[in-house]
């Protein structure tokens, strides 16, 4: 490969870009040097430049968007100011990160051998193979790119860009979209490539897959690199982190609240459970006697009873908003054979529950989603809401006591504003007072300011937090939400969760379908975990950390520090940093000794 | 769009469900998906079916033999035969239900409003033929390229159409086309839920239906403006990665072309198709009266 013999893999010399028709500089005097091999996670908080950064590295910036441009960018040893983006593509990789558009052809070897083929290369077929093995996709080969599930659209991508055998590959946002596994999935490909040869560059907001996958860190602020570390120092720097809106690792977190020489900066911080477990364990910490009493009082099992009724729910438990009864349900594949996806299936979900939903891809989320919502209807069994079946009313009817908000936040955005989106309900049905109600939703959810904007050109956080206004403008007893929080940054994902607790009081039960741990472990007080059409456990986060069957078999991986707990044997788990800290500080008697 | 009026009889059912106490089966619901997955079927030649065996090149050859021929007549007896002859070749070719149902419903609809028209303005009886030859000529020319786009999968036709010298975006703009279909589908599925979910309720048919037809009307516009805006964002993707992987608007090189051609491979059994067809159609302009 070209340039390859010594030379850094991206040199970036007091480079400034700014966009057509922009304001401001998106880039103002980057200096960067990767060396070749290096695994280097950008981070940085939104706006920050970080994509804009990457696509200079594969000449995207300046050839496709050709803004105001000084400095220098040489990528494997040569500038990418006089070679194509096509030239540049053969030394570096790019997947981007709503990867799914990134797929142009209909199946996947086809999509894989695009690029090969448009180069002319005559080994394009052997490329094609070679990517399609080296990331174990090759099962799927001959499907169709719209059959697949998200990770395995997001392999295909990375396959196509692989398969030109670039020494360089760019990875915007890997775990954004799919569940905890298949995320670590992916890294633990780039991990394998990385070990190849190959220069990895990915940008990532999630603090942890960081500590473990990446070597150094770049950390951008408001279009300049702050700084360029090796990780475990990078990762120290909680406070430069927190600032880009990267909250540290929770191993970390937890290393500075509990280890003095940690807090300090004379010790680095942990980067793996196992590492922060020996770490609390020879500095001494365990639980003290007592001290699960302090747990968080709204979560489930503080008073020893791992129960599906949950806790509040126990006082009205005949409190019923919606039951399935011997619910079967499947649809036709494009094969004209049938899939079914539930079977034999019974839930009941009670007021004042917090329900989320977890399970892998395919597992029958979204399936039991639209049934409650009655926009399917059962093949045999019933489905009650609200006491009515959904058999006898219609799904437009039902709306006025369910919300079901779908994953794709644009897909809600039926109007040219907000506002309007958010009055489709409240005017159509003519609720009295709608303007008043639609101010004051707007105002819960704090989108007051952005009220007449297009939801569309809203950020992921905005976004989401218009969808929710959206659904209680529709005033639902059962409110259920897929994917709240899927491809959003923490810091947004965070406001999510907090808004969702805020506004408890406002409905009378919500379901979540989700992959994200932290929701489950932050928010939820009753998880059902569906594999393959079934529950197989129906209990409080707690319970579920501490079932090693069940986890496995749903691919669930739980927050570190759950984790931590479990190596340290606590019982019952925490679930979040603040309890654990609370539950291993030194008791205050101690400190006085 | 035929899905704008199918996707939404799900509504009329079960919208006036305020009045009525009809129990909803879920067929509603599964007719839309039943159309979803024919239109997938159709697209990419699941089925299978006499001409989905041939190189792309014979069948596109075919298809104009066909589509052409019915041109050059004005003889009834010679385009019944030619009807029923792409009628045979359709089935063959494995349509689908939908097709031939959507097809039918076409055919006879318009030669009946045709028919009412003539008679209204008084017209007579020869008109009747006129009109019976006309429709023939349609339905033969729709039949054929049901039949031939049917059994060509987006990557056949583009193939196909470049190795005949089309413009390699023209190619290109197929299948990418084909691709975004499900995607649009479903995307333009969930925007008309969302309207009957969140919009005005429904409230009756009224007389002749027309509340239903006007609402059906107004949600198939709106929808429109999402749609619309939804897949322009996620176009912007489309491009940039296009340009990395070597498709610029100029197309692939010459010899990316060439090697993406490599696999098309024209048979005995290609040839003996287009000779067949031309001899039958020969046969039939031959052996039956001209006028």
């Amino acid at each position: 490969m070209p340039g390859r013999d010594g030379a850094p893999a991206v040199e970036v010399r007091d480079l400034t870009f700014r966009y057509p028709g922009a304001s401001q500089d998106s880039l103002h005097g980057v200096d960067l040097t990767i060396e070749a091999g290096d695994f280097v996670a950008v981070v940085g908080g939104n706006g920050s430049g970080k994509t804009t950064l990457c696509k200079t590295f594969n000449g995207l910036v300046p050839h496709f968007w050709d803004g105001d441009i000084s400095g220098r960018v040489k990528v494997a040893g040569r500038s990418t100011a006089r070679r194509t983006v096509g030239d540049i593509a053969h030394d570096v990789g790019y997947v981007f990160q709503d990867f799914g558009n990134q797929l142009v052809r209909p199946t996947v070897r086809d999509d894989v051998a695009f690029g090969p083929l448009n180069f002319g290369l005559e080994d394009w077929e052997a490329r094609t193979d070679a990517a399609l093995r080296a990331l174990e996709i090759d099962d799927v080969a001959g499907t169709h790119t719209w059959q697949l599930s998200g990770g395995q659209q997001h392999l295909t991508a990375l396959a196509g860009a692989l398969a030109l055998a670039p020494s360089i590959l760019v990875v915007d946002e890997p775990a954004a979209e799919v569940d905890p596994r298949r995320a670590a999935q992916v890294y633990e490909h780039l991990t394998r490539l990385n070990s190849q040869g190959v220069t990895v560059i990915v940008i990532e907001h999630h603090a942890e897959l960081i500590a473990r996958y990446a070597r150094s860190v770049v950390l951008m602020d408001a279009g300049r690199v702050r700084w360029h570390l090796p990780v475990d120092e990078a990762l120290a720097r909680t406070a430069d982190l927190a600032d880009a809106h990267i909250p540290a690792p929770q191993v970390v977190a937890l290393a500075q609240g509990l280890v003095p020489d940690v807090a300090a900066g004379r010790r680095r911080p942990p980067l793996t459970v196992e590492a922060c477990a020996a770490l609390l364990r020879e500095a001494g910490r365990s639980e003290q006697p007592g001290a699960a009493l302090l747990r968080t009082p709204d979560h489930p099992g503080d008073d020893g009873s791992p129960t599906p009724d949950g806790p509040r729910g126990r006082a009205a438990r005949s409190d019923v908003v919606a039951r399935l009864d011997d619910v079967r349900y499947g649809y036709r594949t494009i094969s004209g054979g049938k899939h079914t996806v539930l079977d034999g299936f019974d839930l009941t979900l009670r007021a004042d529950e917090r329900i989320a939903l977890v399970g892998s891809n395919g597992a029958g989320k979204s399936t039991l989603l639209s049934l409650l919502s009655g926009l399917a209807v059962p093949e045999t069994g019933t489905v009650e809401v609200d006491g009515r079946d959904t058999r006898s009313v219609s799904a437009a009817e039902l709306s006025s006591h369910v919300c079901y908000l779908l994953q794709r936040p644009e897909e809600m955005f039926l109007t040219d504003s907000v506002r309007s989106d958010v009055a489709m309900h409240p005017v159509g049905r003519q609720v009295p007072d709608a303007e008043a109600l639609v101010d004051q939703v707007l105002d819960r959810t704090r989108l007051a300011h952005l009220a007449d904007r297009d939801g569309r050109l809203l950020s992921g956080g905005q976004q989401r937090r218009a969808t929710l206004a959206v659904g209680l403008a529709m005033r639902p007893r059962l409110l259920l939400l897929d994917e709240p929080t899927s491809s959003l940054d923490l810091r947004s994902r965070d406001d999510v969760i907090e808004m969702l607790a805020a506004l408890a009081e406002h409905i009378r039960c919500t379901v979540v379908a989700t992959h994200d741990m932290h929701l489950v472990a932050e928010w939820a007080d009753r998880v059902v975990v569906l594999d393959q059409g079934r529950v197989v456990a129906d209990t409080d986060p707690a319970t579920l950390f501490d079932s090693p069957d069940v986890l496995r078999r749903a691919r669930l991986v739980p927050p570190q520090v759950t984790q931590v707990g479990h190596a340290l044997d606590m019982n019952p788990l925490p679930l979040s940093v603040d309890e654990m800290s609370r539950r291993l500080a030194p008791l205050p008697t101690e400190e006085l000794v | 769009m035929t899905t704008v009026d199918v996707a939404t009889p799900d509504d009329t059912t079960s919208g006036a469900g305020s009045t009525t106490s009809r129990k909803r089966s879920g067929l509603d619901r599964m007719s839309v998906e039943w159309v979803k997955l024919e239109l997938m079927r159709v697209a990419y030649a699941t089925r299978g079916g006499f001409l989905a065996r041939r190189d792309p090149r014979a069948v596109l050859g075919w298809y104009v033999l066909c589509a052409l021929a019915p041109w050059f007549t004005y003889s009834t007896p010679i385009l019944v035969a030619l009807f029923v002859l792409a009628l045979g070749c359709a089935l063959a070719a494995r349509i689908g239900p939908l097709l031939l149902g959507l097809f039918t419903l076409g055919l006879v609809g318009q030669a009946a409003y045709v028919l009412v028209l003539v008679l209204v303005l008084g017209g007579d009886t020869t008109a009747l033929d006129g009109l019976l030859q006309i429709s023939l000529k349609l339905g033969a020319v729709s039949l054929a390229s049901m039949a031939a786009f049917v059994s060509l999968d987006p990557e056949k036709l583009s193939d196909g159409l470049q190795a005949m010298r089309a413009p390699a975006v023209l190619g290109f703009a197929i299948s990418y086309g084909y691709r975004m279909v499900p995607l649009l589908i479903d995307e333009f599925h969930d925007i008309v839920d969302g309207h009957r979910l969140r919009g005005a309720p429904h409230r009756g048919h009224g007389f002749l239906g027309w509340r239903t037809i006007a609402r059906i009307g107004r949600i198939a516009v709106q929808a429109f403006y999402p749609l619309f805006l939804n897949t322009a964002q996620r176009t912007r993707t489309t491009v940039e990665a296009m340009e990395t992987r070597g498709f610029t608007s100029a197309g692939p090189s010459a010899a990316g072309r060439r090697l993406r051609l490599a696999h098309l491979r024209w048979t005995v059994g290609d040839t003996l198709l287009v000779v067949a067809t031309a001899a039958t159609i020969a046969a039939v302009y031959t052996f039956l009266p001209t006028s």
